[in-house]
């Protein structure tokens, strides 16, 4: 244990544990859009900024992804603070105007958000959840961003999707927050990222419960007899 | 620079523009960046500041390019940044079409103050800072602007980028961008940008003594990135897969160039000027292509496998490599009569230096030079262990001797070096691998005389030495102590204080100017020699320097060599020589976070042969490692005279 200071108060906190995780044990509020407690932290939204002192001067950082150290000091809500939120909300309601959680954040952060327009878009604002979730959580590596480097020019940066590596398990849409990431279900079939997936429908009661190639991948991965994973979860 | 009419360069202003002169400095002592010697630039914005050179530079449209470029570098990851830029280019943008307000000039202060103190990485930290100067002195020409008074022009722009640890890479690989690239997954595509100005990466990624790393801003933290790791996980990673070919199209020329040598200058020039489509030859004296890779590393720091995979897959672009082909046969003449209308000299260096020792040059038995030990030793020869060696010097080659004499069953392996460790010239890993293996060091001593009994070495006279001032090489010189002289028992000297190239038997009878350390004259931008078409580079001209040095000089040849094949003259690039890239003003609070560890082979089993010592990263280390990178990328335009 180490022992911090939030906001003035004195605490002891875990080790390598994180300013967003404590200040969310103590009921202070941290505005997130790109975090998800399952994943390793990506620090990309800039929202959950804090302010830490380090020798002697107070410096910007964001909680998310800043393991605590002995003695540190931080402020969650400073004028400083606030204004760096604002501004990261203010841009990201700039680039994003009608997307709903864009425009929610926003309105909580201070930046005037116009109601002429709806909130009817499903932007991807490049938060990287579905593809931390599809890495670390289901560890099929179908999500990647496009990057540049030196020379490389991509106007926009964007998420490639790999359907050889896809197995149709929907994670990257259960996180997405704006709906950008859609999964439609029918009866048989599952269409997610425009890749169609056959579902496999329960040996005992035939309900179709979940995509063949995620059964097979499951399958793959803990040596579980397929014959076993083509029971739903009810009928086991 | 004595043309300057306003500088904010490193945040020390200069304004020589009429009435503004009351509190600036009127002289520039501050080295910026140099744009390329033939572009006469008008005004550029960087990383560190504006500075104009020319009444008419336009600095608006100066600026908006500076934006328009660094929204190429920002890697999109963070979104202030991404978004910051693109708000900051909207804003100008409506200036210019009329529709800008007196307030956008504040909301663009406010925006840059913002993606300033919160983005992710020190692009964004940094990037931004010169358009708040150009905005706060040059006010009203956008004042002028939003007024309508003010139309911009078309101009024309270049663009450079640079990193603190590119600047400290002889072969300015762009490190962040292929980091940023593993980071997201990319290995591939990270391969190839490296491939782009390193032609050796699995190579590299083994052997380098990373100045890069030296360089890294993160070391003010906690400890440098480990780059070298990153790049030979990528090459590692493409071995894995399959091993995947040297890409990029080849437009065929029919003229021929002849390259002697085929180490890291010779196959990175081969390997250039084929890509450009020129028909290339590599003369190779020894039976094996690679040069001091091949000969004078030992495979227990770069396992040949690696290193004929990537000489391979130069050979497979169709370069052509002929081994066994004894250089002195060749005359130059006689290379230009075969239709080589160009000759690379890349004949490394492969001859040891003389220790100044009494009776080094009698050919005594165990006396053999360092380089040649560990030549012979790679091309296959058995070395019998013995009782023991004494290796002189404190230089790689001399780590690589010893360590190799460990491996082959030395019972006592000691290395004698005339300063102290401080000043040795190898990297510390190395010396820290071996000192874990057992080899005995003794500083500051130097052999006088090599002791001897029918023709066989028996021992070696030393003398101690003391440390005394500064020398050139910025090492304090070492002074012998007189009467200190001392004898130390061995059956074994390898002498390995230094290289030179072995240029009679290479050169024939051409009469090639030489320096006074022997190496070759070549001039530094285009590498030509005093005769007409032919080249030199590598080793051969620089002496014995790191891999990268060498191979990066085979970049370089390889485009001069293009330049003059054309008719034309390669000029001098952008130089960023004597500027700081690694100040920054807004530093942000990043928490430590130590460097991914790799493991070394257990020293026990290091002396049962030449299996690799240290292992590399797997996908999620590297990927873990790629996160630590500040991105500390450095981005300049300049306005070009029309």
């Amino acid at each position: 244990m180490v022992n911090i200071i939030i906001d003035g108060r004195k605490i002891k906190a875990k080790e390598g544990s994180t300013i967003l995780e404590n200040a969310e044990e103590l009921n202070i509020e941290i505005p997130t859009l790109c975090h998800h407690k399952e994943l390793s932290p990506f620090s990309a939204c800039r929202l959950c900024t804090v302010e830490v002192k380090t020798n002697g001067k107070w410096k910007m950082t964001t909680s998310c992804d800043t393991a605590v150290d002995q003695g540190m000091e931080i402020r969650t809500d400073s004028d400083k603070v606030r204004e760096g939120r604002r501004l990261s909300a203010q841009l990201l309601y700039y680039k994003y105007p009608t997307t709903a959680v864009v425009r929610d954040i926003a309105r909580k952060l201070g930046v005037e958000v116009s109601e002429d327009a709806k909130a009817e878009s499903h932007d991807c604002i490049l938060c990287g959840l579905c593809v931390r979730a599809c890495r670390e959580i289901v560890d099929a590596g179908a999500l990647t961003f496009q990057d540049r480097g030196l020379g490389r020019d991509i106007d926009e940066p964007s998420i490639e999707f790999d359907p050889k590596l896809c197995i149709g398990c929907g994670s990257c849409a259960y996180v997405c927050p704006t709906g950008y990431v859609k999964m439609e279900s029918f009866e048989n079939k599952r269409i997610i990222w425009d890749k169609v997936f056959k579902m496999a429908a329960c040996k005992v009661c035939g309900r179709y419960f979940a995509p063949q190639e995620q059964l097979e991948y499951i399958g793959k991965k803990t040596g579980v007899p397929l014959d076993k994973l083509y029971t739903c979860v009810n009928c086991r | 620079m004595d043309n300057v009419i306003f500088s904010s360069w490193n945040s020390k202003i200069v304004d020589n523009r009429k009435g503004k002169t009351s509190k600036a400095s009127k002289l520039v002592d501050i080295a910026f960046p140099k744009p390329p010697e033939e572009e006469k630039p008008l005004a550029l914005i960087g990383w560190n500041g504006l500075v104009v050179m020319d009444p008419d530079a336009d600095i608006i449209s100066l600026t908006m390019n500076y934006l328009k470029e660094a929204r190429k570098l920002s890697c999109g990851e963070c979104s202030v940044c991404r978004i910051g830029i693109d708000r900051l280019l909207d804003i100008f943008g409506k200036m210019a079409e009329g529709d800008g307000s007196g307030k956008d000039l504040s909301e663009v202060q406010q925006i840059i103050r913002g993606v300033s103190v919160n983005s992710k990485c020190n692009f964004g930290r940094s990037v931004l800072f010169p358009v708040l100067d150009a905005i706060k002195y040059y006010r009203s020409d956008f004042l002028a602007l939003i007024k309508g008074e003010k139309k911009l022009e078309a101009k024309e722009y270049s663009y450079a980028v640079t990193a603190p640890c590119m600047e400290a890479c002889p072969a300015s690989l762009d490190i962040p961008g292929y980091i940023e690239l593993i980071r997201n997954s990319r290995f591939e595509e990270s391969l190839n940008l490296i491939r782009e100005k390193c032609i050796l990466p699995g190579v590299v990624g083994r052997v380098c003594p990373h100045p890069c790393e030296d360089a890294c801003v993160r070391q003010d933290i906690d400890e440098p990135l480990s780059i070298r790791l990153l790049k030979r996980a990528v090459a590692d990673y493409d071995l894995q897969e399959g091993g995947s070919p040297l890409t990029g199209s080849v437009e065929e020329k029919e003229k021929k160039v002849a390259i002697i040598g085929s180490g890291p200058a010779g196959l990175a020039a081969a390997y250039n000027l084929r890509l450009m489509g020129y028909k290339v030859t590599i003369f190779e004296t020894l039976p094996r292509a690679g040069g001091m890779a091949t000969v004078g590393i030992p495979d227990y720091r770069l396992p040949k496998d690696i290193l004929n995979h990537e000489i391979d897959l130069i050979k497979r672009m169709g370069v052509e490599i002929k081994l066994n082909t004894k250089v002195e046969k060749l005359n130059l003449k006689d290379l230009q009569k075969r239709g080589y209308q160009a000759v690379f000299l890349a004949i490394g260096a492969h001859v040891g230096t003389k220790i100044g020792a009494e009776g080094e040059d009698k050919g005594y038995e165990g006396f053999v030079d360092g380089v040649e030990f560990l030549r012979d030793l790679n091309l296959g020869k058995k070395v019998k262990p013995q009782k023991k060696v004494v290796v002189v010097g404190g230089g790689n080659t001399a780590l690589d001797c010893a360590r190799s004499c460990v491996r082959i069953g030395f019972d006592d392996v000691g290395i004698i070096y005339r300063r102290s460790r401080a000043e040795m010239p190898a990297s510390d890993e190395e010396i820290e691998e071996a000192e874990k293996e057992g080899v005995k060091f003794n500083y500051l001593m130097t052999p006088v005389k090599i002791l001897e009994k029918d023709g066989k070495v028996t021992g070696v006279e030393c003398i101690k030495m003391r440390l005394g001032v500064h020398d050139e090489s910025g090492r304090r010189r070492p002074i012998p102590i007189k009467g200190s002289e001392f004898t130390m028992d061995t059956v074994m000297v390898l002498p390995a204080i230094g290289q030179r190239p072995d240029l009679p038997a290479m050169i024939g009878k051409d009469k090639v100017e030489v320096t006074d350390w022997g190496t070759i004259k070549a001039d530094p931008v285009r590498f030509k020699t005093n005769i007409e078409g032919v080249f030199a580079g590598g080793d051969c001209v620089t002496g014995p320097a790191i891999l990268i040095e060498a191979m990066d000089m085979g970049n370089k040849v390889a485009r001069s060599i293009d330049y003059y094949l054309w008719g034309e003259v390669l000029k001098r690039e952008i130089s960023f020589e004597g500027v700081n890239t690694r100040e920054q003003k807004e530093q942000g609070f990043i928490a430590e976070k130590a460097a991914e560890k790799v493991d070394l082979l257990d020293v026990d089993k290091r002396s049962e042969g030449f299996a690799e010592v240290e292992s590399g990263y797997g996908v999620s280390e590297a990927m873990r490692e790629a996160q630590r990178c500040l991105r500390c990328y450095r981005l300049m335009v300049w306005e070009k005279a029309g």
